[in-house]
């Protein structure tokens, strides 16, 4: 479908959210329809195909969850969760079920917009490219080479999947589970205290400052997520 | 009262003289030969003692030897033996007679041995299916319990289970309850049993199966034997824990269900409360927008912007504290560099801390917090905001995170401002918030006091400590005491295969 402007679906049960959200998202320049619960939501995903979704959780009806799980069936549009403190559990099972990212209740504009374009940007690329740079770092994936400031940094199996997969998703939250999944194909024994061993090693041999991570940023309750900026 | 078996061996010695009367007369009247009625006798003998025992068939033999002899062995009339041959009639008769009296005695022993067995499993199996059968109701021991006296042939009892008053008492009669043998049927764990066999007898059974002792049933009456005594009380020990295990599981279902309503609760209120909150958020981010050019609403933006995120800490606060005080959520404690602590609580605070010096020091060698990272946080936040509140503008705000000098298993977070110090009512709302609820006197000064109060609760929850001092030179030091984190083994380092180009 060719568009002017990307769309956006908002699908929340409150109406002054939808309202503004969709008021706002218009102002940034992107077109938004809003959907009142996950019914509605999933109606208007298949009707219009968005370019992104945006979901509340907790909805009559249908809930969030259903809403990712109609647009998963569907392709890789891009899906951002509107989560609420305290429901931790929840935005796990969103990510876990195929969301790509999350803001959490009461969210700022700005931080929301990032997001989108984050995801926009990403869903608009091809296929992950051979070798991803980023500010001091690069990632070659072919060579399985990984540079840091020039100078080459000897990383363990292991870490070099870590460090793969969560640069892929740069600027994503990946949950421990889906690393877990990836990395050790789901290993019975892998727990989430293996992962935050082999992630410390891995920010000890790549952060020039491990407390003040650079690239890998901790998700409390959700996993890691890749700070720094693709550069190609 | 006289039994079957009595009755039978009266009637078998009156039979005795007369069949063998009969059997004489008759043969003698017929002229029957020696060996025909020898053999007759024989079959007599043994019948008789088959129907009344040894001392019967044992006497009709001598009386059958004796009449043989008389009336039918040369010379006739005499009870001389002439021919050693009659000796041997005399001693098959006797032999005779005890091996078919023992046969039947032993075969009338098993019969009843097996009758008694028979009427023990119909009492267990009757116990059973009344303790077990699926429309019992739960709640019943008292019915249990007699039941089971009623099985085992007692007239009166009492169940006893942990303490040393029954549970329930059975039967009319005042029952006297001996605390020795109680006592002893509790240590031994075996059934204790007074009195003559069949007469009024007291029996003390203790209920206990799988290795656990559930009371002891105290049984008086004509009662069964311990063979059935045991197993009942084996039976009745079952019924009782049953019982504990339906009360234990209406209790959880009960606990279960309250939990669900909390957590639905908590979870309606923290999204009723979210939503307007995250509405308004939007909405001033769009009048800050469109104020670009008023410099003056947009400080008032800037303002109300303030007091939005405060309320929002606030209310997170708030909900977190209520959710893990209904036990609805569990701190999750992970390693957390305390770096990430201070980097992402000044994040949060950002607004706030604009233009105001933050210095942060964290020592070389301090390990990670063992810490739910969220809660941590939220009691983080909380500190700094009143440090910053508090800390006159210009001067700094310290972070600091050091190892605990008084123990290595756990570090120090403080926040450390030069503001006037910590109101007295303030300190008392956090040292002791269980005696002292805020008062109108303190409750203007302890602005702060709620954050405070619910650091606290946070930190407590999280397996730590919070603790507000006068800092020298003037100020207050607010001081985070938590778990440290183990240092984590690390992956071996790669061998040389292993190593990447």
């Amino acid at each position: 479908m060719i568009r002017a402007n990307p769309l956006i679906l908002v699908v929340d049960d409150d109406p002054s959210i939808r309202q503004t959200l969709t008021r706002e998202l218009a102002l940034a320049g992107y077109d938004a329809v809003a959907g009142a619960d996950g019914l509605e939501g999933r109606a208007l995903f298949e009707e219009r195909r968005p370019d992104l979704v945006i979901t509340d959780l907790a909805m009559p009806r249908a809930d969030g969850h259903a809403v990712i799980a109609a647009v998963r069936r569907v392709d890789r549009t891009p899906v951002i969760v509107l989560s609420v403190r305290g429901e931790e559990e929840d935005k796990v099972r969103a990510l876990d079920l195929g969301a790509d990212d999350y803001v959490t209740k009461p969210f700022s504009l700005r931080e929301l917009l990032a997001r989108v374009r984050t995801q926009l940007r990403r869903y608009g690329a091809g296929a992950v490219p051979e070798v991803l740079r980023f500010p001091g770092l690069e990632i070659d994936r072919a060579r399985r080479a990984v540079v840091q400031e020039g100078r080459e940094v000897r990383l363990t199996p292991t870490e070099l999947a870590i460090l793969e997969l969560l640069a892929s998703h740069a600027g994503r939250p990946v949950t421990l589970r889906q690393i877990i999944a990836t990395v050790w194909k789901g290993a019975p024994a892998t727990t989430s205290d293996t992962v935050r061993v082999h992630v410390g090693s891995l920010r000890r041999k790549l952060e020039p400052d491990p407390a003040n991570p650079r690239y890998i940023g901790t998700e409390p309750w959700v996993g890691y997520r890749f700070l720094a900026e693709p550069e190609n | 009262m006289i039994s079957r078996l009595q009755r039978t061996r009266a009637l078998a010695w009156a039979a005795a003289p007369l069949a063998v009367g009969l059997v004489t007369a008759g043969g003698r009247r017929a002229g029957v030969n020696p060996p025909t009625i020898e053999s007759i006798y024989m079959v007599l003998v043994l019948g008789l003692a088959a129907w009344g025992g040894w001392a019967v068939g044992a006497t009709a033999s001598i009386a059958a030897m004796l009449c043989f002899n008389y009336f039918f062995l040369p010379p006739l009339g005499t009870l001389t033996i002439a021919e050693p041959a009659n000796w041997v009639a005399l001693v098959s008769f006797l032999a005779a007679s005890t091996f078919a009296s023992r046969l039947v005695a032993t075969a009338r022993r098993q019969a009843e041995e097996a009758q008694r067995r028979r009427r023990e499993v119909e009492i267990l199996y009757d116990l059973c299916f009344g303790l077990f059968a699926a429309s019992q109701h739960p709640g019943v021991l008292g019915a249990a319990a007699a039941r089971t006296l009623r099985a085992v042939g007692a007239e009166t009892g009492a169940l006893f289970l942990d303490a040393a008053e029954p549970v329930s008492r059975v039967g009319e009669e005042r029952l006297e309850i001996d605390p020795f043998r109680l006592a002893q049927a509790r240590e031994t764990r075996e059934v204790s049993t007074a009195g003559p066999g069949g007469e009024l007898r007291t029996a003390y059974v203790p209920l206990h199966v799988g290795g656990i002792l559930n009371g002891v049933l105290v049984a008086r009456g004509r009662l069964a034997s311990r063979a059935v005594l045991e197993p009942a009380g084996r039976l009745l020990a079952l019924a009782v824990e049953r019982e504990r295990l339906l009360a234990e599981s209406a209790h959880l279902a009960a606990v279960r269900e309250s939990d669900t309503l909390k957590t639905s609760l908590l979870r309606a209120v923290s999204h009723d409360l979210r939503t307007p909150l995250t509405a308004m958020r939007l909405e001033i981010e769009s009048l800050d927008r469109q104020l670009a050019d008023h410099p003056q609403a947009r400080a008032s933006v800037e303002g109300l912007s303030l007091e939005q995120e405060r309320l929002a800490r606030r209310i997170d606060n708030l909900l977190s504290l209520a959710r893990l005080e209904a036990g609805v959520a569990r701190p999750h404690p992970e390693p957390v560099p305390a770096s990430f602590l201070f980097r992402a609580a000044r994040e949060s605070l950002a607004l706030i801390l604009a233009g105001r010096p933050v210095e942060v020091r964290v020592e070389p060698r301090c390990a990670d917090l063992w810490a739910d990272p969220s809660l941590t946080l939220e009691v983080l936040v909380n500190l700094l905001e009143n440090a910053a509140r508090a800390a006159p503008p210009g001067r700094p705000i310290e972070l600091a995170a050091a190892p605990d000098p008084d123990s290595p298993r756990r570090v120090r977070v403080e926040v450390r401002d030069r503001g006037p110090g910590l109101p007295a009512g303030v300190r008392r709302l956090v040292e002791s918030p269980r005696e002292l609820r805020p008062t109108g006197e303190a409750g203007d000064s302890a602005s702060g006091g709620l954050g405070l109060q619910i650091a606290r609760g946070l930190a407590e929850a999280n397996g730590g400590a919070l603790a507000l001092l006068d800092r020298p030179g003037g100020g207050t030091i607010a001081r985070l005491t938590l778990p440290a984190a183990a240092e984590t083994e690390l992956e071996p380092e790669p061998g040389p295969e292993e190593v990447l180009p």
